[in-house]
């Protein structure tokens, strides 16, 4: 019941606390240098508390402990969220100390909310009931719509506005889809929607439940930015903060995918089917509009913006791989998993990269990158490694993430899919490839030297270190992966 | 009616109609007693007798839109706070500390927006 | 079952009327007072369908505070002289797309079997929602706090002026 099973949520718990404790110590202490410090801690407490709940599952059989009802569960594929959502916040943090001086009042702000997004995410990937999964959702983009106003420009307004309006569009249309399926099924818990699916044979063939689906795929679809739900990510990655864009592309897309598999699999296993031909088009279709469009943008935020549509497409192949299989787990997920962890090192590697060179050059043109690896040999070096890891040469983590993905389809039957996806991969090398030729071949600007402060160079090192040991020793990441993936079912 | 509706809803609706009706009467009478006659000065807003200054429609700034939001957020709270009342006594004194936690967060937003000034009504 | 379906009828009428109105008026105030005319509709509704709690949330929530905030919202914007166009070319899609999706919820909702009908509605009982409400959703609840505690910060950070402009 309630009060004993708060334990399982003690990390989302202190991480709120802990964002509360920022605010104030912003608001009453008035002291700006400690808020990214003690953020960092209000991060370090909720790890610790999972790395816990790790160990207490360790010594337990079956490795899940469900709670307040079956509203939330404590697995390792949870915990596996967990962290990756954690990290990514912290490297964030970590890389947004300069940029964070353009918020002058709202530093304290700043810090809590992406702490009470990454709450909501973690929430999100915790969750097995769907009223709470909406709430965390709603958490979640709540936090993030104030994030991405904080520059209060004209532009940054506009993106906040953009967001707020089509994720409150997205949210209801996934609510009125849960509703169709709690109307069919009695339940909104994930796994009583499962029995009621299978033990009534005749509630899967009606069209409502489909309905249902479609719908909740619409919100979820926006939180990864898959195509048809991806207007946003342009507009808002180019007006929101860099490191809220960054922040939007990994840990955002993290929590999405987590609650895909979580409900796709626990409650709609029965209709695999339908949902997988779902997400193999939109695989497809999202590839193909974020790498297409990708190369006509000038705007290299833009330009990040849609490459993170078209690796929504290259995640969603495992998707795709996950339901042809008839049976429910399998190397989709997996590469899911293990493409989630390799993206976050490299779009974070990336992203912080461009807040190191755009917040000094004072552009992010494309062009205005010209001769950076002049400027500063390492943040070209690291800009340089993950684009060569998004677009999936070896020997980076990227390789072995759409590996995995194409390994994943093809064993599925799904070789279109997988072909596309090659396809895909070729054509954005085109993109990325001429950022690093910029850099490196064409005459800087200038000669001065481009600087960037301490804990932004570590960030950015962890994520380069990161996704090259991945790339290099993957095995690791993907024993974490399987053991994270055992404990769905 | 089936029996499941209480009767109780027969006042609401009594109320309901009787409202309406009173509203209606009130606008059909004066259509009928009040005398008419049409001038430019009716069409002009009413400011206490002396000529009016700027439009009819007064733009409020932006600041004080932040009283609607709480004005908001305090009603949801409010709104919880009818399903808890008629069990927090019943039920234990787990739902009783739900109830306080929740108060409390928003208590903070209470508290944030008044350090930040957002409160200041000038 | 005929007295409930003629009170239905009426609000369902009201509801109707409402929405046409708010979507198909020239004057933003008359929008928005449609609108409160279609949520307490549809707060009657609630209560057809026994579900008193939703109802008086309507009441008090829609009818009351988004209300208000809508109302607020407009008196926030500048208005020029004359007419507003409320509308503009992209009326003609609006009106097929939600068509569209009026016609393909009703057929699927019209075919579906329904496992509950709604024709015989149970009441659940207020202490009932309470105790499922404090017991069962009491994680989402207290999250609740948390994104309402989230909006107020995001509407200051988004209204309040700059360091520059002095308030």
């Amino acid at each position: 019941m309630f009060p004993a099973d708060l334990y399982l949520l003690m990390p989302e718990l202190a991480l709120a606390g802990m964002a509360i404790i920022v605010i104030l110590a912003d608001l009453v202490l008035k002291r700006r240098d400690l808020l990214a410090p003690l953020s960092l801690i209000g991060l370090a407490v909720p790890v610790a508390l999972s790395i816990v709940l790790w160990l207490k599952l360790d010594s337990i059989d079956p490795h899940a402990l469900s709670g307040f009802s079956g509203f939330f569960v404590v697995d390792y594929f949870s915990l596996f969220f967990k962290f990756l959502i954690l990290g990514a916040t912290a490297l964030v943090i970590m890389a947004s100390r300069e940029s964070v001086t353009r918020f002058s009042r709202f530093q304290g702000e700043y810090y809590a909310l992406i702490m009470m997004a990454s709450g909501g995410m973690m929430l999100m990937a915790a969750a097995t009931e769907l009223v709470s999964i909406y709430v965390a959702l709603e958490l979640s983009a709540l936090s993030t719509v104030a994030l991405i106003a904080l520059l209060k420009n004209s532009r940054s307004i506009e993106a906040s506005m953009k967001f707020l309006i089509l994720s409150a569009i997205s949210s209801a249309v996934m609510l009125y889809g849960m509703a169709l399926v709690f109307g069919l099924t009695g339940s909104t818990r994930l796994l009583d929607i499962a029995d009621r699916l299978t033990s009534v044979s005749e509630l899967i063939d009606q069209p409502a439940l489909l309905l249902g689906v479609i719908f909740i795929i619409t919100g979820f679809g926006f939180k990864i930015s898959s195509v048809p739900f991806q207007m946003w990510v342009p507009d808002v990655y180019e007006g929101a903060p860099t490191p809220v864009a960054a922040y939007l592309s990994v840990a955002s897309k993290a929590a999405g995918f987590a609650v895909i598999i979580r409900v796709f699999f626990l409650a709609f296993g029965s209709l695999t089917d339908e949902w997988a031909l779902l997400f193999a088009v939109l695989a497809a279709v999202s590839m193909f509009i974020g790498n297409l469009v990708a190369i006509a943008q000038k705007n290299i935020k833009r330009m990040l913006g849609y490459s993170t549509i078209a690796h929504a497409g290259f995640i969603m192949v495992g998707l795709a791989a996950i339901g042809r299989e008839g049976e429910l787990l399998g190397p989709g997920v997996e590469s899911i998993l293990f493409y989630l962890v390799a993206y976050a090192a490299t779009n974070l590697g990336a992203f912080i990269a461009v807040i190191a060179i755009s917040s000094k050059i004072n552009s992010e043109l494309i062009d205005d990158y010209a001769g950076v690896a002049r400027r500063n040999p390492f943040l070209a070096f690291a800009l340089a490694v993950s684009l060569v890891s998004l677009m999936g040469l070896p020997p980076t983590a990227g390789f072995w993430a759409k590996l995995n993905v194409f390994n994943a389809a093809i064993e599925t039957d799904l070789v279109w899919l997988a072909l596309i996806g090659m396809i895909n991969s070729v054509i954005s090398a085109y993109f990325y490839l001429r950022v690093i030729k910029t850099m490196y071949l064409s005459p800087p600007a200038s000669e001065e030297r481009i600087t960037a402060d301490l804990p932004l160079k570590a960030a950015l090192a962890i994520a380069v270190i990161g996704l090259l040991f991945i790339g290099i020793v993957p095995g690791f990441v993907m024993d974490v992966v399987e053991t994270a993936v055992g404990t769905l079912a | 009616m089936p029996e499941q509706y209480s009767l109780e809803y027969t006042a609401v609706l009594i109320i309901t109609i009787a409202g309406i009706g009173m509203v209606l009467a009130a606008f059909f009478a004066s259509m009928i007693l009040a005398p008419r006659s049409k001038s430019e000065a009716k069409q002009i807003p009413y400011e206490c007798g002396i000529p009016p200054t700027g439009q009819f429609w007064a733009q409020l700034h932006l600041r004080y839109y932040i009283f609607a939001i709480l004005f908001l957020i305090f009603d949801i709270e409010a709104i919880f706070l009818f399903p808890w009342a008629i069990i927090f006594r019943s039920s234990g004194a787990v739902i009783f500390y739900e109830m306080v936690l929740f108060i409390a967060i928003l208590f903070f937003g209470l508290v944030y927006s008044w350090k930040k000034g957002a409160l200041r009504w000038r | 079952m005929t007295t409930v379906l003629v009170f239905f009828f009426i609000l369902g009428g009201m509801a109707l009327l409402g929405s046409v109105g708010t979507v198909a008026s020239r004057n933003v105030v008359h929008a928005a007072l449609s609108l409160v005319l279609a949520l307490l509709a549809v707060a009657g509704l609630f209560i057809l369908l026994l579900a008193e709690f939703l109802a008086i949330v309507q009441v008090l929530i829609y009818g009351g505070a988004i209300t208000i905030i809508l109302l607020f919202a407009l008196m926030l914007t500048r208005t020029r002289e004359g007419p507003v166009r409320l509308d503009n070319a992209q009326r003609r899609f609006a009106l097929i797309g939600a068509g569209a999706a009026f016609a393909v919820l009703t057929v699927v909702i019209m075919v579906s079997d329904w496992p509950a009908p709604i024709d015989n509605p149970v009441r659940p009982g207020f202490s009932r929602i309470s105790e499922v409400l404090f017991q069962q959703w009491a994680i989402p609840f207290e999250a609740a706090s948390l994104v309402l505690l989230v909006a107020l910060i995001g509407a200051i950070v988004i209204s309040r002026p700059e360091k520059g402009e002095r308030d």
